[in-house]
């Protein structure tokens, strides 16, 4: 389903979809873009570049109660299971790299065990892309890890600025569904629009971004040198925070700790929150052994799992080159240089 | 004048010389146009070093995070370490000598003025170019930084692109050094020393609760602002409920009952608790490198909440941190003179 | 399972004994499910123990899958979760999730020879397989059973052992000389070397503190052992047991999904980092 929507009606889309869901949409929050609450009447405007916190806060949220547990004295605990219950989202400005970086979560959280409580919110999720005209951030490469700045997979619907309008196209049945609820507002596409998205996306996907130029001498140069020393070299600098990890639109790591909320009778939470693999404890075992004890390891660990273990595993790359985590990295570390120095390293 | 080539040759010499077993400086990144650390040990690698307005990291961390690595080794090079310090950043030199973290003799000082410029405050930087991101950002020596695009370039006055640490600094030089490069610079004339958190901490209380509520809820405990911090180098950190130091000779009971003070989740109370912990454990040795709010990922202002407490050590107890690596610790001393009013 | 995959099932320990004494205890809890809601399990497998309030841990399953009236689970006291599970008494309610993790090819070993290597309570994890072995003997060949601790109070299972002998042998050590002790003194790896196993035929398991399994698996490639003939399971800090937490990997690997249990074969080539 193809539909044009004049520019200025995107408010009154957002409106209509708001009687039913919460929406969200890029606002500049403290000198940064982040997706924030419309407000009932309150205005949306799609010009940002990329916001800092990535799109999979929406069905993968930082802080997830479990179950409550509760127990009185000489009783047996109770537990009461928490699944999320949150009402319906539409999250817009969604840019294509965290789309596809939710194709891979949903391959970590839905293959295998099934997680209830993503899969709960995903399906009440509705995420709206907008392509990219141009590179949102210098760091920007998706087009490195098979990706594209109107790449779709992930969306529900993707956008596309036009002249005056958007080229909105439904990807999914829910990305149907809330086109439907405001048809009013949309006009069928014609070729002439058709024509002319398809001149945004390939103008988008001819500006110059970085570049890795083969992601399977990457993989292979990965392998090789897992115990290179060069990694300690790669991570001299890094102090081992969570910035990286957290504003990754594909990280996933998280920790379960109990949270009690009364002693006696006790009661409390078993609660989900991210967690990284940057964190020196990460991995430490109780006895104390650390089997990533070293920046250098822990920063391979990194590298390796978006750019060849995740590749192993489920056949994709699990980086979708939003290049967050070069630009908020407090002190440069770098996946594509250290991805281009592990591609010259495959040959040797 | 600082001249880059003064700065280079004799961080050669050091190298060549043997005399110490890296230099710690700046280079050129490809993540973005802010400068990044260099672990120098080769002499020729010298030839990388820069020095400009985009040099905002305190290098000091790293005598910090070299100490911590060393530790683990087990024949460590013992040589000291040479490193390119800014006034700011020779301060946090004096208070790691001050606590005893380092020995004088484990750090070579290549001090730096900075002679009336500064380093860049990148999202000031953003908002001067309205977005266009930039590439290379300089000194033109005329109260204006050059700044280069793509597509262009264009000076922006000094004043709206400083930093705030460097528009409020008293002494952008350092006090204490082996090596000086520059002139010790007189005559700063931009902002009064804490003009940025006067702004807000002379406002009402509810005004300021709302204010930091607001920012606190947006902290994603990413840990960048501590793991940032030169004078954050505790092992185990009271909060952060995380991390905890188990040696062979730690007990099952040490660790079944070692108190978590913050619960790993992230939300409103357990964020305001982390924050508003470590600026009290800073009180008195935080020398304002500005590095915790330049890494928050999500602009929180953290930088003030600790100018708020130096305002106080000023002016409650005429202390500043840093200026001397013999004076006694805020904390740990006291005077008879001292204000005991609040003592009731 | 419940469909909620990290929601315990309430089990009541039902019998608690104790193994070896002292600060890093290890006790063996008999755990039941009231409410029929058990699962089956496999040789290798593990499965999550919530001390609610305190946390979880990953322990393996030390009884045979065979038995079905209770799960063993032989715990060492190391930190708040062990150490909350040892302050429980018979009839107390933990939780309990799984089976987790892959399990050892105990079927393609039938009509072999089984040499078994124990350390500590490395003892309980490759248990189940002994026990299976030795219920269905005739299907295989010649068992023999070495295990060791640091003294004669930290032998774990002892009267178990005991019975072993006469359906395998069993080789018992202990570290140092105590008075008394009739067995071999040295570590296990030394015990193994001083009767040495012949490879022919033969499937060898091991387990114990990663240095001892480190020297076991060197000594067993020294008698002539191939790598796909040499078995350990491994362990790995571990949250969600369902290989979504993203911690416990050695490469690729989550070791709650694909391992524990591996040969020295896969394992060698796998990223040391465990």
């Amino acid at each position: 389903m193809e539909v044009i929507l004049k520019k200025d009606r995107l408010g009154e889309w957002a409106a209509k979809l708001g009687e039913g869901a919460d929406v969200f949409a890029p606002a500049f929050v403290e000198d940064c873009w982040a997706f924030t609450k419309v407000e009932p009447g309150g205005e949306v405007a799609l010009d940002h570049g990329n916001t800092v916190r990535p799109a999979k806060g929406f069905v993968f949220p930082q802080r997830e109660v479990l179950y409550r547990f509760s127990q009185d004295s000489g009783g047996a605990p109770r537990l009461t299971e928490t699944l999320p219950d949150d009402p319906r989202a539409v999250v817009f400005g969604v840019r294509p790299c965290d789309g596809r970086a939710m194709v891979r979560n949903d391959k970590v959280f839905t293959c295998g065990f099934a997680d209830p409580y993503y899969q709960a919110r995903r399906e009440r999720v509705a995420y709206v892309g907008l392509a990219c005209a141009e590179p949102p951030s210098p760091n920007c490469f998706c087009l490195s890890v098979g990706g594209s700045p109107d790449a779709e997979d992930g969306l529900d619907v993707l956008m596309t600025e036009l002249d005056g309008r958007y080229y909105v196209k439904a990807l999914t049945a829910k990305g149907k569904d809330i086109v439907v609820a405001a048809s009013s507002l949309f006009s069928e596409a014609q070729p002439a629009d058709r024509s002319e998205a398809e001149s945004v996306h390939a103008a988008a996907r001819s500006h110059p971004q970085r570049s890795i130029a083969a992601m399977d001498k990457v993989a292979e140069g990965l392998k090789r040198n897992f115990d290179s020393p060069e990694w300690d070299a790669l991570a001299r600098a890094c102090i081992g925070c969570g910035a990286c990890t957290y504003l990754c639109p594909s990280c996933h790591c998280f920790d379960i700790n109990d949270e009690i909320t009364s002693r006696s009778p006790l009661a409390g939470e078993r609660v989900r929150t991210w967690d990284n693999c940057q964190f020196p404890e990460f991995t430490m075992h109780t006895s104390g052994h650390n089997p990533r004890e070293t920046t250098g390891a822990r920063l391979r660990q990194r590298i390796c799992h978006k750019l060849l273990y995740f590749v192993e595993n489920h056949n994709i790359q699990q980086c979708t080159g939003c290049g967050r985590c070069i630009t908020h990295c407090p002190v440069g570390i770098d996946i594509v240089r250290i991805a281009n120095v592990m591609e010259e390293a495959a040959g040797q | 004048m600082v001249v880059m080539e003064d700065i280079r040759a004799r961080a050669k010499e050091l190298l060549e010389s043997g005399k110490v077993r890296a230099v710690l400086g700046y280079r050129r990144s490809s993540a973005g146009v802010l400068a990044e650390p260099a672990f120098v040990t080769a002499p020729e690698d010298t030839a990388a070093l820069v020095l400009d307005a985009t040099c905002v990291e305190n290098l000091a961390l790293y005598l910090v995070n070299e100490k911590k690595r060393q530790r683990a080794e087990k024949t460590p090079d013992t040589r000291p370490l040479a490193i390119v310090a800014k006034g700011c950043d020779s301060r946090t030199i004096n208070v790691l000598l001050q606590e005893n973290y380092i020995k004088r003799d484990e750090v070579v000082i290549l001090g730096v003025s900075c002679e009336n410029g500064g380093v860049i405050d990148t999202k000031k930087l953003n908002r001067a170019l309205r977005g266009k991101p930039a590439t290379a950002a300089s000194f033109d020596g005329n109260g204006s930084v050059k700044a280069v695009f793509t597509g262009g370039e264009t000076a922006v006055p000094a004043a709206e692109v400083l930093a705030d640490r460097c528009l409020e600094c008293t002494q952008a030089y350092p006090s204490v050094s082996d090596f000086f490069f520059g002139e010790k610079e007189s005559g700063r004339t931009y902002n009064r020393r804490f003009t940025a958190v006067s702004a807000v901490a002379d406002k009402g209380m509810e005004e300021r609760s709302d204010f930091w509520a607001g920012h606190f809820d947006r902290c994603i405990r990413c840990y960048a602002c501590r793991a940032v911090c030169p004078m954050c180098y505790c092992d185990e950190c009271v909060v952060d409920s995380t991390n905890c130091v188990v040696k062979a000779t730690t007990t099952a009971d040490e660790k079944a009952n070692r108190i978590r003070w913050i619960e790993r989740s992230v939300c409103p109370s357990e964020n305001a608790m982390y924050h508003l912990v470590r600026a009290m454990h800073l009180a008195g040795r935080c020398t304002d490198c500005g590095e915790c709010e330049r890494v928050c990922p999500v602009n929180i202002p953290l930088r003030l909440l600790n100018t708020m407490l130096e305002r106080e050590a000023l002016e409650m107890f005429e202390y500043q941190p840093g200026l001397d690596p013999e004076q006694p610790s805020l904390i740990s001393s006291f005077r008879d003179g001292d204000p005991n009013d609040f003592i009731r | 399972m419940s469909k909620n995959i990290y929601l315990p099932k309430l089990a009541r320990i039902a019998g608690i004994k104790d193994e070896v004494p002292g600060a890093r205890g290890i006790k063996t809890f008999f755990v039941e499910f009231p409410d029929g809601d058990g699962f089956e399990h496999e040789c290798g497998q593990c499965a999550m123990i919530s001390v609610f309030g305190k946390g979880e841990s990953m322990i393996s399953i030390a009884s045979a899958p065979a038995v079905k009236e209770y799960k063993q689970f032989s715990i060492m006291r190391t930190g708040r979760v062990t150490t909350a599970i040892h302050d429980m008494k018979p009839g107390d309610i933990v939780g309990v999730r799984g089976p987790y993790g892959n399990k050892f090819p105990l079927e393609n070993w039938k009509g072999r020879n089984l040499v078994f290597i124990g350390g500590g309570v490395g003892l309980a994890p490759i248990w189940p397989v002994i026990q299976t072995a030795v219920a269905n003997r005739a299907d295989f060949g010649k068992i023999s059973v070495f295990y060791g601790a640091r003294t004669s109070r930290d032998i774990m299972y002892a009267e178990a052992l005991e019975a072993l002998r006469g359906a395998a042998d069993v080789h018992l050590s202990i570290d140092a000389p105590e008075e008394g002790w009739q067995g071999f003194c040295g570590f296990v790896p030394a015990n193994l070397l001083d009767k040495p196993q012949s490879p022919d035929n033969a499937v060898a398991v091991t387990c114990g503190p990663p240095i001892m399994i480190k020297f076991v698996i060197k000594n067993l490639i020294g008698m002539g052992f191939a790598d796909e003939q040499i078995y350990t399971t491994i362990e790995n800090k571990m949250k969600c047991g369902v290989g979504k937490c993203g911690r416990c990997n050695a490469g690729k690997d989550y070791v709650c999904v694909n391992g524990p249990v591996y040969s020295w074969a896969q394992l060698k080539d796998m990223p040391q980092e465990y």
